[in-house]
């Protein structure tokens, strides 16, 4: 038979799944860093390019305009969505470890990132609050 | 444009440091902005928060495939920086610029000093750490491990830096993880921890993007050369180095907090 003829693993499935947990957990800071870098940086020599400077009080953040600012190819759009994304990446980790945790069966750790989650959403709404 | 340029600069030398030392940067970020720019403390402090974040996640992920930091433990810690990290967001509102710079300096000096009076001793002889079973295998005083994590997470919040000033010394030297991990540990909560007080500035106002724009961009491109000798560089020379910028910092610091 075929089926009995492909190839078996070479040795017994010994990788734990946190090591692979772990992997796919860089690659989403790295992602996420290259990301909100790219960003970030089209959005400086926009800023630079028109002539603003560092120092000048920077424009203000309006979730609102953020997408008509990136496709009009206005600074703000670029800056402010990459630095959103750069917040928004640890909390991607955190996620990501959440759903492999759960799928390793560690249920204490799935706490401990849902607590993470529920603090930081704490921070947001106490900013929102108070800003 | 020049000016740009030199904070970009300023930036992959911050990055760099911070990176190697498993600081996020933020120590040298501020006073690089306010003391070097001229940027108002508590806006230096937001932009520092955001260039934190990126060292932390540049590094953390080269960190994490290498088995240096410790998911687990990291993650069990970073809950305790959070929530410090929320309540020292909204502090920073409320105190004074040169309360805050004064706070910037007594902070480094302590730290400083304990690890030059606790320093030569475990250096040659660290012990490899047990990875055995469990998130907080190989660790002691987990309950004073976890109130000095929200100690870090004000301070990060305060004087945005990430509060790595206060973790590595708070895993190495409370609860004896050694100090390669706990520096890469450290490196990966960082993330996390500033994310949580820099919503709050985000929110309320307290991040001036133009500042931000090339100063993280530096340093990014710092802390991604740093990460790929991390593992490299002696701990004696780590530790020097670490010890050699918190003075430094803390001098300047000082001179600002009474305004000479």
């Amino acid at each position: 038979m075929t089926a009995s003829q492909q190839p078996a693993p070479m040795q017994p499935t010994a990788a734990p799944p946190a090591r692979t947990l772990e992997a796919v957990l860089a690659r989403v800071l790295q992602a996420g860093t290259y990301l909100s870098m790219a960003l970030i940086a089209i959005g400086t020599v926009l800023f630079l390019a028109a002539g603003g400077s560092p120092l000048d009080a920077g424009p203000s953040l309006d979730v609102g305009r953020i997408a008509s600012d990136v496709l009009a190819l206005r600074p703000a759009g670029f800056l402010w969505l990459g630095v959103l994304a750069v917040l928004a990446t640890p909390m991607l980790r955190v996620l990501g470890a959440l759903v492999g945790f759960a799928r390793g069966g560690e249920w204490r750790m799935v706490g401990v990132a849902a607590a993470i989650v529920i603090v930081v959403a704490i921070g947001i709404a106490a900013g929102l609050l108070t800003g | 444009m020049e000016v740009g340029l030199l904070m970009l600069v300023g930036g992959v030398a911050a990055g760099l440091f911070g990176s190697l030392l498993g600081l996020g940067g933020g120590l040298l970020i501020v006073p690089l902005l306010s003391i070097g720019f001229g940027v108002p403390l508590r806006e230096a402090v937001g932009v520092s928060l955001v260039c934190v974040i990126v060292t932390s996640s540049a590094s953390a992920g080269v960190f994490l495939e290498r088995r240096q930091a410790r998911l687990r433990l990291g993650m069990i810690l970073e809950l305790f920086t959070a929530t410090g990290a929320i309540a020292g967001g909204l502090l920073a509102f409320l105190l004074d610029e040169r309360m805050l710079a004064g706070l910037f300096a007594a902070v480094l000096l302590y730290v400083a000093f304990t690890m030059v009076r606790r320093g030569t001793r475990a250096e040659e002889s660290e012990p490899e750490l047990s990875t055995g079973h469990g998130p907080l295998a190989g660790t002691r005083n987990v309950p004073l491990g976890l109130v000095g994590s929200v100690a870090a997470g004000i301070v990060s919040a305060l004087l945005g830096v990430g509060g790595g000033i206060v973790k590595v010394p708070v895993m190495h030297l409370i609860m004896g993880v050694p100090l390669r991990v706990a520096t890469a540990t450290s490196n990966l909560m960082i993330g996390i921890t500033a994310s949580a007080s820099a919503f709050v500035y985000v929110l309320r106002g307290g991040i001036d993007v133009a500042a931000v724009g090339p100063t993280a961009v530096g340093v990014f491109i710092g802390a991604t050369i740093g990460s790929q000798y991390g593992g490299k560089v002696g701990q004696r020379l780590l530790r020097w180095l670490f010890v050699g910028v918190l003075l430094f910092t803390a001098f300047e610091m000082t001179r600002r907090a009474l305004a000479l």
